[in-house]
């Protein structure tokens, strides 16, 4: 599921045109200022804010964000659950005919709505930004290249690591080794997959890191790129807008608004 | 409970940790020191771990993070089993860093592939990391012995609680200084052992002689 409903998807959209830095800084923000918010309809009217970037500004598709839902809901929902059977309360509230405790309900709502603001800021980054983009922008603010190549290599090994795993349980199965055995054995299967898997993209990282080598790679300082990074007056502008709506909402919430 | 409490008793730990990390005596040891001198291969060699460990501790975290939002001492049961790739990429590497930089790689893995913590997932990789590499300080670098290697696990796995606090609180300091022990063990036993045996087993298939060359 989330090999498709988590990647980026090019659509032209406002929100995919700025650049990765921004976008990435806006996502600290997002993150810093969940932080700060102390009641549940600014964390409320936050998580609309978000709710709108993603459906106008980002126009992420309807199915990206549909397949998307239980990883962004699932956690919030759980400590939702959790807090609001475990919190003790002073006073109850009836929802649908059900009491619940009334402080154990806020409580649960708070963690639901920090966990799910925090994750959908992320997964919007994540569909709205192509990770070549961000690997340029890191190395545009210092890191060496050389490590900014390490973490987009791993994400270019993760169908290899895929087909690997397919290979090595097909050569099994062709061995008599069904998978469909008692638990046991089926754990047995997996530490056999588990290491020969491992070796396996081990040897082909040494003969990828040798093909890297023989190519020149960091034999200099610098290196140069298809599409070089930029920083956009959209992402500035977002950056901007945002740390005012966040100091506007921190204001209001408690109530230190001059009007 | 507040974060500078948690903060200084994860550090406190981590020192526990690093002075018998020091003190105990290991087999094999080398000449230690901080080395970032990384050649491609090191490099290669961590992101591909990274993107397994990255592919395994993404499906891991959704059944820790079932247990932990039933209990935060379920969830230390689990919390040991995600930093075996950082004990085995420094086992493969030997170069001070690499646990940090594989925690790192491993964390953007897990977000991009869809942890329910986003990109606060970084998090984890950041503390996990250096607290593995803080014990590792504390013996030059120098030590490769099974047990050290379980006390860095050990440490690495109750430093994540510190990053699961900021994000998900926790009920009590009681229920955290009873899961303390339990982060320790499955710490130990799940990443820093773990690691450790894949290293072996890696180091018997003779490919490490090509890992190693510098």
């Amino acid at each position: 599921m989330s090999e498709h409903s988590l990647r980026y998807v090019d659509n032209g959209s406002i929100f995919t045109r700025i650049d990765a830095l921004s976008k990435l800084i806006w996502v600290v923000f997002v993150i810093i200022v969940t932080f700060q918010l102390q009641t549940n309809l600014a964390r409320g009217i936050m998580l609309g804010l978000l709710v709108i970037v993603t459906v106008i500004f980002a126009r992420v598709p309807f199915k990206s964000v549909w397949q998307a839902g239980p990883i962004i809901l699932i956690m919030g929902l759980l400590l939702f659950v959790v807090n609001l059977f475990t919190t003790p309360s002073t006073s109850t509230i009836v929802i649908a005919g059900i009491s619940f405790g009334e402080q154990a309900f806020d409580r649960g709502l708070e963690f639901f709505l920090r966990i799910t603001i925090m994750v959908l800021a992320s997964f919007i980054f994540i569909w709205t930004t192509d990770i070549r983009d961000l690997m340029t922008g890191l190395v545009r603010i210092g890191m060496p290249y050389r490590y900014a190549f390490a973490i987009f290599l791993a994400l270019r090994f993760l169908p290899i690591v895929q087909q690997e795993v397919d290979a090595v349980k097909a050569a099994h199965a062709i061995r008599g080794r069904a998978s469909n055995s008692p638990i046991r054995h089926r754990i047995r299967l997996w530490q056999r997959y588990m290491f020969t898997v491992i070796v396996n993209s081990l040897r082909k990282a040494e003969s990828t890191a040798l093909a890297i080598d023989s190519r020149g790679f960091g034999a200099y300082p610098t290196r140069t790129y298809i599409k070089n990074f930029r920083w956009t007056m959209t992402g500035i502008i977002l950056i901007l807008a945002f740390v005012a709506f966040a100091t506007w909402l921190m204001l209001w919430e408690r109530n230190l608004l001059p009007f | 409970m507040n974060i500078p409490t948690i903060l200084i008793i994860n550090l406190v730990i981590l020192v526990v940790l690093g002075l018998i990390a020091r003190a105990v005596k290991s087999d094999p040891t080398a000449k230690g020191g901080f080395n970032f001198n990384y050649t491609t291969s090191d490099l290669v060699i961590m992101a591909v771990l990274g993107a397994l460990a990255g592919v395994i501790n993404t499906w891991m975290g959704n059944v820790w993070y079932a247990a932990n939002s039933v209990s935060p001492i379920y969830g230390a049961l689990l919390q040991g089993t995600f930093m075996w790739a950082y004990l085995l990429a420094y086992f493969l590497v030997r170069k001070s860093g690499s646990m940090l930089i594989i925690g790192v790689i491993e964390a953007a893995v897990e977000a991009l592939l869809g942890n329910q913590a986003g990109l606060s997932t970084l998090g984890w990789g950041v503390t996990q990391g250096l607290a593995a590499e803080i014990v590792m300080w504390f013996c030059n670098y120098g030590k490769f012995g099974w047990l050290v290697f379980g006390l860095a696990g050990a440490g690495s796995s109750q430093f994540g609680t510190f990053w699961s606090f900021v994000l998900y609180g926790w009920s009590s300091l009681n229920d955290y200084l009873i899961a303390a022990p339990l982060n320790l063990i499955s710490g130990f036993i799940a990443s820093g052992l773990l690691g450790f045996l894949l290293g072996k087993m890696i180091e018997n298939t003779g490919l490490l002689r090509a890992t190693r060359r510098e």
